[in-house]
């Protein structure tokens, strides 16, 4: 492995982000060949987490643009701001000023709301980490604009021109798979697959993450974790819920893990109420039995 | 910078890569150089990953990527400008083996279907019986725009539902300051009228999985025509064919006529008319397509007449993740057109509680029904 990913894979690991070669190597190529990076895989595999933590490395501002159904660019990129607007054109109304003045004073910079495509292109100083999360939920239409001012990074503002970015930032795109990609955008980006994580990996994650959970219980934990990912559930508890059950059995003061706990806690791991079915009962036992022999 | 002839080999990689199906295009060969630049080229595990990373290799490809770039980096005997793999050897595009050995079964071996439709003829083709009652082979030109036709006018009418996103409309709707203040500007900045937005009418996206074993050849056809000339009015349309193995025949659809594309599918989609695995066939379909494919927005629609022997356990598992993802499950049926029929064939009655509504299709007034049923 060349010196420079493994030193990458250091630092993210020091910000507490267990980078396996495949992660660490794609933040490397995204950064040095300046393209969006977008990561797939299900939920909680930490896809998120690898924006924060590439921020964290350049000791830079997170912008984070949330996609949802029906985002569009008033919401995405830049609105005006029309009370100011209209407050200033209320105040100037009798004062005589030439249209040109009025235009200036009100499709000014500081009449403009800057959203997060916008704020990300137009910082000063280091260029920013920008998170478009779940670009699946958007829509198609949605994804063409991305698209356009991914490979341009400029914005054009009828009146106000084009703005052109001050900074490049690091772009993180993140999809759940909800909805297949656009081939163009694909294109545009390198491309990351996330699988769930290894025992050997989760170990890790939450040593790292839960550094209050003993090594028999975190063994445990990740080895019950493993094994009902090979059970047929609806939804797989990703890392993210891995965690989450550790720092809960942590707050219990569990050393150790015993069916009665599990049963307790089995909501921070599954959380579809046929899968709560799937593995009630006789099985976490069986489970229970399984990650002992695992942890021991 | 690489060697000149590194890069040929590496270009080679790329378009024999294209060859096995996989979307590898220019601009991906033209990062997987600046990528190979930037990595340890003596290290196979760094260059594998680095271009699983340029070249943008989905989960579902990594096989075949892994295979190709095994071959590759052993410096492999078919490389060159040659045609590789051999076509013998190489896997259509998209098509998805059942992993269980295909058990061919001819209508024959289901005494049922032969039976239900023996004694009265095909059942309930009334609506236009000339048209409808000939078989698909015998027609011509002419029938299939007819029916094209007939088809198209019940496919406008798949009203729809109401998208999220806000458009410009006159009338009511949520007030837009955006387009209000611009219109202001007209007016000396006095707002005199306010633009308003709603939410549009949003198209669906269809998911159609269809039946073409022997049992369902004197419907798939017509079932299929009246499918594909949804084509143009859903906002998207993926068509799968199964029988003993599952088929993606989407990339067909882009020829003109419903008969280019139905000739097509029968020529190519392997053991057309032969037996069915249903339950292996959607399990295929819920592992390497549901989570890309089905959204909150998708109707899915399967053609089948549910005639299915095979264990009943997998098209359980299979219907409960269709059912769980898709905004509707829609089931036409054939044999439904007998009002003797009951759905107690083993694979209809282990599908039927992840089914929102089971149609019969039989004729056009059922489908007729089905069209407003879709955008529900």
């Amino acid at each position: 492995m060349r010196p420079e990913i493994r030193r990458l894979q250091g630092e993210m690991e020091r910000l507490g982000y267990i980078a396996e070669p495949e992660i660490a190597t794609a933040v490397y190529l995204a950064q040095e060949m300046g393209k969006p990076l977008l990561v797939e895989g299900d939920a909680g595999v930490g896809k998120t987490e690898i924006a924060k933590v590439v921020a964290g490395l350049h000791d830079t501002e997170l912008i984070r643009l949330q996609c949802y159904e029906g985002l569009d660019v008033n919401t995405a990129l830049y609105e005006w701001n029309y009370q100011r607007q209209l407050l200033r054109l209320k105040i100037a109304q009798d004062g005589g000023r030439s249209p040109g003045e009025l235009e200036q004073m009100i499709f000014s910079r500081d009449c403009l709301l800057e959203r997060p495509l916008l704020r990300a292109i137009t910082g000063s100083g280091k260029p920013p980490v920008l998170l478009v999360d779940e670009i699946d939920r958007a829509d198609d239409g949605f994804e063409a604009f991305l698209l356009e001012v991914l490979s341009d990074f400029q914005v054009t503002i009828p009146e106000l021109g084009t703005i052109e970015a001050s900074v490049r930032p690091h772009v993180v795109l993140t999809s759940n798979r909800a909805r297949e990609i656009g081939d163009a955008l694909r294109r545009r980006c390198l491309y990351l697959f996330i699988e769930h994580p290894t025992l050997e990996k989760e170990i890790r994650i939450i040593k790292s993450r839960v550094p209050h959970a003993s090594d028999r219980l975190t063994r445990e934990i990740a080895a019950f974790a493993q094994a009902v990912r090979r059970r047929s559930l609806a939804k797989m508890p990703g890392a993210a819920e891995t965690i989450d059950w550790a720092a809960a059995l942590v707050r219990l003061h569990a050393d150790r893990l015993d069916a009665e706990t599990v049963r307790l806690t089995l909501g921070c791991l599954i959380k579809d109420q046929r899968d709560t079915a799937t593995i009630g009962g006789e099985v976490i036992a069986s489970l229970v039995d399984e990650a002992a022999a695992a942890g021991a | 910078m690489m060697a000149a002839d590194f890069l040929a080999h590496f270009t080679a990689f790329c378009r024999n890569l294209r060859a096995m199906g996989l979307p590898v295009v220019l601009s991906d060969a033209i990062d997987g150089s600046a990528a190979l630049a930037l990595v340890d080229i003596g290290d196979r595990a760094e260059v594998r990953r680095a271009l699983v990373i340029a070249l943008k290799i989905r989960a579902r490809d990594r096989a075949r990527f892994d295979q190709l770039f095994d071959v590759w980096w052993s410096g492999g005997p078919v490389w060159g400008r040659g045609d590789w793999p051999p076509a013998s050897q190489r896997p259509a595009p998209h098509r998805v083996p059942v992993r269980a050995p295909a058990v061919v079964r001819t209508a024959v071996d289901r005494p049922g279907a032969v039976l239900e439709r023996a004694e009265d003829g095909t059942p309930g083709y009334s609506a236009h019986p000339l048209l409808l009652r000939k078989s698909f082979e015998e027609w011509s030109e002419d029938d299939l725009s007819q029916l094209e036709e007939v088809l198209a006018r019940l496919a406008v009418r798949l009203a729809t539902r109401r998208s999220r996103r806000l458009v410009p409309v006159r009338g009511t709707g949520r007030v837009d300051l955006r387009r209000s203040f611009r219109n202001a500007a007209a007016t000396s900045g006095e707002l005199l009228t306010l633009a308003r937005r709603a939410r549009p009418i949003e198209r669906p996206r269809l998911v159609l999985l269809c039946d073409t074993s022997g049992s369902m050849d004197p419907h798939t056809r017509f079932l299929l025509a009246f499918v594909l000339s949804l084509r143009h009015v859903v906002r998207s349309l993926e068509v799968f064919a199964f029988n003993t193995t599952l088929t993606r025949v989407t990339p067909w659809l882009s020829r003109r006529g419903v008969r280019a594309i139905l000739e097509r599918m029968a020529a190519e989609v392997p053991d057309w008319s032969g037996g069915t695995r249903i339950g292996e066939c959607l399990g295929g379909f819920v592992r390497d397509y549901l989570s890309q494919l089905v959204t909150s927005k998708t109707v899915i629609v399967i053609l089948s007449d549910g005639l299915d022997r095979g264990d009943p356990e997998p098209l359980e598992r299979a219907m409960r993740a269709i059912h769980a993802a898709a905004r509707k499950v829609i089931w036409l049926n054939p044999l439904m057109g007998d009002p003797r029929y009951a759905p107690t064939a083993r694979g209809m009655a282990t599908a039927l509680p992840f089914v929102d509504q089971l149609v019969p299709a039989h004729n056009l007034e059922s489908l007729e029904r089905i069209v407003s049923s879709l955008s529900a």
